[in-house]
């Protein structure tokens, strides 16, 4: 009898503990990373009575976790993956919306810019047109310092956001340190922590959206963490931080590094991969990084550009015109931990040839490395080096490991500004005029008078080309000197000249002269109706100048931001498949783990009724006891 | 296959926030009329939108300067049609002066008009456009052109041209120089030119220059002598260079012919007596008027004085035909240069609707598909709204 009332009672304190089980699922429908629990019914020992075995009840054997480590471990890798393409398509998509709207953008101001060009061009004289340029011109430089300005303020953002990510990573890994020494503790006394071990899942699976982890799951049951190419994060109850420093190249960059032994951080920035630090990282160096030196080869491409076409022409005041736009210097930054005292410069040679893109010069010990950083193209050799209208000269004794980052073009637009401070110094003019002595008998034409260099300008004094038939060709005083050959018969066409010590003065003549014609080159003296240089600058615009005489301003301009949107296109396309096989992830981690409310109610209905017939079981054992009761009281 | 309930309603909430998220889209692209919202919607549409904005922005500015430059080309125009009724009014008063019945008093008035005309046409050589600036003047557009004193006008300007930008390679000249219209002008019939001498007392009277095959330039000097009265006239061209080249018996009104050139002499020239062929010089048109103006308050006694006067009043026609010829050369470049305006503003015009027309194709929204797309998207995400509710209300807990 005692024997049948254990059965009952094992029977009843089982099913409530599955109850229990039941209800704990219930009450964690919503709580994130809860893996089911199934309370699994195991048979108590059977005792030997006489040739057989007798049942003795049933027990709970285990309360286990409904879990699939395959499904939970693709979980994290596309956790690791979404948080990625998360950050960076949050970070491109506002670039895009920045470089897309075009209050903000460069091309109004472009077309102000050489529109005002035109306008002195047509109307040389008129000081308001002169002073429309300086305005549309300084509108120009405000537009490229804000561009510029707001272009660096993503990369503050970006800094930011490997601060707090590092932040959360290094909480994270200590509640991983923390929950491994409980789990391990818990383990220990043969129970499964189920709870404890959900916990610590999530907190793995938040710890990938952060950055990509490697986890090993260890034999006492901890599991080690690691990252980049094996730091370790988590090794049992221990953990270690990130750190964030600044870069010793870049400036006003972070990098990531972990703490070693010896007070000395290694760098891991180029070794994350996967989670919201990668995602950052991408961003800087594939979306934000061209973008700047995009721009800023506009810039520098069009302060070079105008100010040597403006060099070669006169002002108002028979002056040589000044630098139009203020120069911009490029820049090299030696690596802070550099330790040799190599000297390196940089000089552009060729704006338009430029790239736009960042240099990085390495010393190995014995050669030096140039790596081209848009595209890594790289080549070594001992210097200098020319390439991409660059040259990189190197002076002085380097170490092996020393490093330098060259920046042509990158934030030149932050220094994009107006030289140019009075109207009547815009040079529209070119410095030589041209004309025909009016006792000329003959049909001589000069046409295409241009300049080339500022060297000999302004002329010394007057050119004189007579004709002399005996040559046949112009005697030449003044300039060059000595004799050119024109031969009417054959050149009455047209015949073009270079005389290089003067200006690059170029010019084309033509017509049949007469012996004794005269045509004079002059010095312009400011001539306010001269709008020959203008009309130069103005055709600026619609000249490839850029990218090896590919595209114009506005195009490389606008290629910016085709640049972005591709980038920010990709990026959402990322996102989408991501969010996708997250989607998909969760689902199967749901179909395994996740609990059900129409199971569990079920279940209730399941246990309910055992419960009931256990009961049941109990009373009739009461039954019995009072039956023999019974028979044995008379 | 068990799905849980937080999946159920994951799902449920996604579908409505990716209806909603479309449907969101649809409505900023109905609202700003605009297909592409951000470079990302179709970075190389927003390129193309971007490139094509700036060839819309040059192609205006050409139209302005297209503008610019017609107003400066009918300002010269003018000008140039009131130089050529100055010189048609000289040229008729200088007919009506040739007339032998003409007194030297009313050549006096003749010649008063004739100043008159010559200070008109100054004045039309200085004229300026509305911002101030001298038309005739080249590059040096700030400096009065041509200024008279004592009688002789000197051109201050240079003989630059300024061009303007009104395609994307079409740059039309808006202006010519003073020295090219006013002083680059040829005398005589525009290769040799012939000249009185001053000291001429004859009635001999050079009645028509004309040039045929085999002209040689050169100057010639025909003289005429007479070794005696009643002895004949004789006549010797002598040239510069090219020597004595032909000589003769006068006889008035037979033609005298040499290198290439004819002429024509009438009346009695004396001994000594010469007019020079030489080649034709560049002279203002202003020496021109005034040459003629002294040739008409010259003495009108005798029959030597008629002689002079009608030789240099043909000489003078001869020159104001030239500066005519001149004129009207500037004018048909001025015609020639407002045709090329015309047909580059109907390219611009068309250039530009062409590119507002690209422009929409890329960047404008089809606002019926648009509009049939909202619909579709608002019912789907009504249907997925429906759907929710209707799934998170069945429970088997409302049965226990």
């Amino acid at each position: 009898m005692a024997n049948l009332l254990g059965v009952a009672t094992s029977g009843l304190g089982a099913i409530q503990q599955a109850l229990a089980t039941a209800g704990h699922n219930i009450a964690n429908v919503n709580t994130e990373g809860y893996s089911k629990q199934v309370a699994d019914f195991s048979t108590l020992p059977a005792q030997r009575m006489g040739n057989s075995f007798q049942g003795s009840g049933v027990e709970v054997g285990d309360i286990r976790r409904s879990y699939d480590s395959f499904v939970v471990g693709e979980l994290r890798t596309r956790s690791s993956k979404l948080g990625q393409t998360t950050a960076y398509e949050s970070l491109a998509s506002g670039l895009d919306s920045l470089v897309g709207n075009s209050d903000n953008g460069l091309s109004l101001a472009l077309e102000d810019f050489f529109n005002s060009i035109q306008g002195v061009a047509s109307d040389p004289s008129s000081l308001s047109a002169r002073q429309i340029l300086l305005s549309d011109a300084e509108i120009l430089t405000d537009r490229f310092g804000q561009l510029n300005a707001s272009l660096l303020g993503f990369e503050r953002d970006t800094n930011n956001r490997i601060t707090s990510a590092v932040g959360e990573i290094n909480g994270l890994t200590n509640n991983l340190a923390e929950l491994n020494s409980n789990i391990v503790l818990a383990l220990g006394t043969g129970a499964s922590p189920n709870d404890l071990l959900d916990q610590r899942d999530t907190l793995l699976m938040q710890l990938s959206e952060k950055v990509g982890i490697i986890s090993l799951e260890q034999t006492d049951g901890a599991i080690n963490v690691f990252v980049g190419k094996g730091q370790p994060l988590v090794v049992g109850g221990t953990s270690q931080p990130l750190e964030v420093v600044n870069s010793s190249l870049y400036p006003g960059r972070l990098d990531v590094g972990v703490a070693r032994p010896g007070g000395f951080t290694e760098l891991i920035t180029n070794q994350i991969s996967g989670g919201e630090l990668q995602g950052v990282i991408d961003f800087r160096t594939r979306v934000l990084d061209p973008a700047l030196s995009e721009l800023g080869r506009v810039a520098l491409g069009m302060t070079e550009l105008v100010n040597a076409q403006h060099n070669l022409g006169v002002d108002l005041n028979g002056q040589l015109g000044g630098d139009f736009f203020s120069p911009i210097s490029s820049s090299v930054i030696d690596d802070a931990s550099n330790t040799g005292v190599a000297t390196v410069s940089l000089s552009i040679d060729n704006v338009s040839d430029l790239e736009a893109s960042d240099y990085q010069l390495f010393f190995d010990g014995a050669l030096w490395n140039l790596t081209r950083t848009s595209d890594g193209a790289s080549s070594s050799g001992a210097g200098p080096f020319t390439l991409d209208g660059i040259t990189v000269s190197i002076a002085g004794a380097p170490a092996a490991g020393d490093s330098y980052l060259l920046r042509p073009v990158h934030g030149a637009a932050g220094g994009f500004g107006l030289q140019l401070n009075a109207a009547d110094q815009f040079a529209a003019g070119v410095p030589v005029v041209s004309s025909l002595s009016l006792s000329n008998t003959g049909s001589a034409e000069i046409t295409d008078v241009q300049v080339s260099s500022t060297t000999g300008l302004p002329l010394g004094g007057d050119i004189t080309l007579t004709y002399n038939a005996s040559i046949p060709g112009y005697d030449v005083v003044g300039g060059p000197g000595g004799t050119i050959a024109f031969n009417p018969a054959t050149e009455s066409g047209g015949k073009s000249f270079t005389f290089a010590g003067s200006g690059g003065l170029s010019f084309t003549l033509s017509g049949i002269p007469n012996a004794g014609d005269v045509i004079t080159l002059s010095a312009n003296a400011g001539a306010p109706g001269d709008n020959r240089n203008a009309l130069l600058l103005g055709s600026m615009q619609s000249e490839r100048l850029l990218a090896g005489g590919s595209v114009t301003f506005g195009e490389a301009y606008s290629g910016m931001i085709g640049g972005v949107g591709v980038a920010t296109r990709q990026a959402q396309a990322n996102l989408q498949a991501e969010d996708s096989l997250m989607n998909s992830a969760v689902a199967a981690r749901e179909r395994v783990s996740g609990v059900n409310l129409e199971q569990e109610a079920a279940e209730l209905v399941r246990l309910q009724q055992a419960y009931q017939a256990a009961a049941q079981l109990v009373a009739i054992t009461d039954t019995l006891f009072q039956t023999l009761l019974g028979a044995t009281r008379r | 296959m068990t799905i849980s309930t937080a999946q159920i309603f994951r799902q449920g909430i996604n579908s409505i926030l990716e209806q909603q998220e479309g449907l969101t889209r649809t409505q900023q692209q109905i609202a700003s009329g605009k297909r592409i919202q951000s470079p990302s919607d179709d970075p190389s549409g927003a390129v193309k939108v971007i490139d094509i904005e700036e060839q819309i922005a040059v192609t205006d500015q050409h139209l302005r300067n297209d503008g610019f430059a017609r107003t400066e080309l009918f300002l010269e125009e003018g000008a140039m049609a009131g130089s050529v009724n100055v010189l048609q009014r000289v040229r008729e008063l200088m007919i009506q002066a040739n007339n032998d019945t003409q007194s030297e008093a009313t050549r006096g008035t003749i010649a008063t008009e004739v100043r008159a005309r010559l200070d008109e046409l100054l004045a039309l050589a200085n004229t300026r456009n509305a911002s101030g600036d001298y038309l005739f003047a080249g590059f040096n557009l700030d400096t009065q052109p041509f200024s008279s004193s004592g009688g002789v006008v000197t051109y201050s300007g240079d003989q630059g041209q300024r061009r303007i930008q009104v395609g994307p390679s079409s740059l039309i000249p808006v202006n010519d120089s003073g020295s090219d219209v006013f002083e680059r002008i040829k005398t005589g019939n525009g290769t040799f030119t012939l000249s009185t001498a001053t000291a001429n007392s004859g009635s001999g009277v050079a009645k028509s220059l004309s040039q045929s095959s085999g002209f040689t330039s050169d100057v010639y000097t025909l003289t005429f002598s007479q070794v005696g009265p009643n002895a004949p006239v004789t006549y010797q061209v002598n040239g510069a260079v090219t020597g004595p080249v032909v000589t003769g018996n006068y006889v008035s009104g037979d033609a005298i012919s040499f290198n290439g050139i004819k002429m024509v002499v009438e009346g009695e020239p004396e001994n000594g007596d010469a007019f020079t062929v030489s080649p034709s010089a560049h002279q203002d048109v202003f020496v021109t008027l005034s040459t003629i103006i002294s040739a008409l308050e010259g003495p009108s006694t005798n029959a030597a004085d008629n002689a002079k006067l009608h030789n240099a009043m043909s000489e003078g026609l001869n020159n104001i035909d030239r500066a005519l010829d001149n004129f009207l050369r500037v004018r048909s470049n001025i015609g020639s240069r407002l045709n090329n305006l015309d047909s580059q503003s109907e390219v611009n015009e068309n250039f530009l609707l062409r590119m507002n027309e690209a422009r929409s194709e890329v960047q404008d929204l089809d606002f019926a598909e648009a509009i049939s797309r909202l619909s579709a998207q608002s019912t789907s995400l009504e249907a997925a709204q429906k759907v929710f509710i209707e799934v998170q209300g069945l429970s088997l807990f409302d049965f226990l």
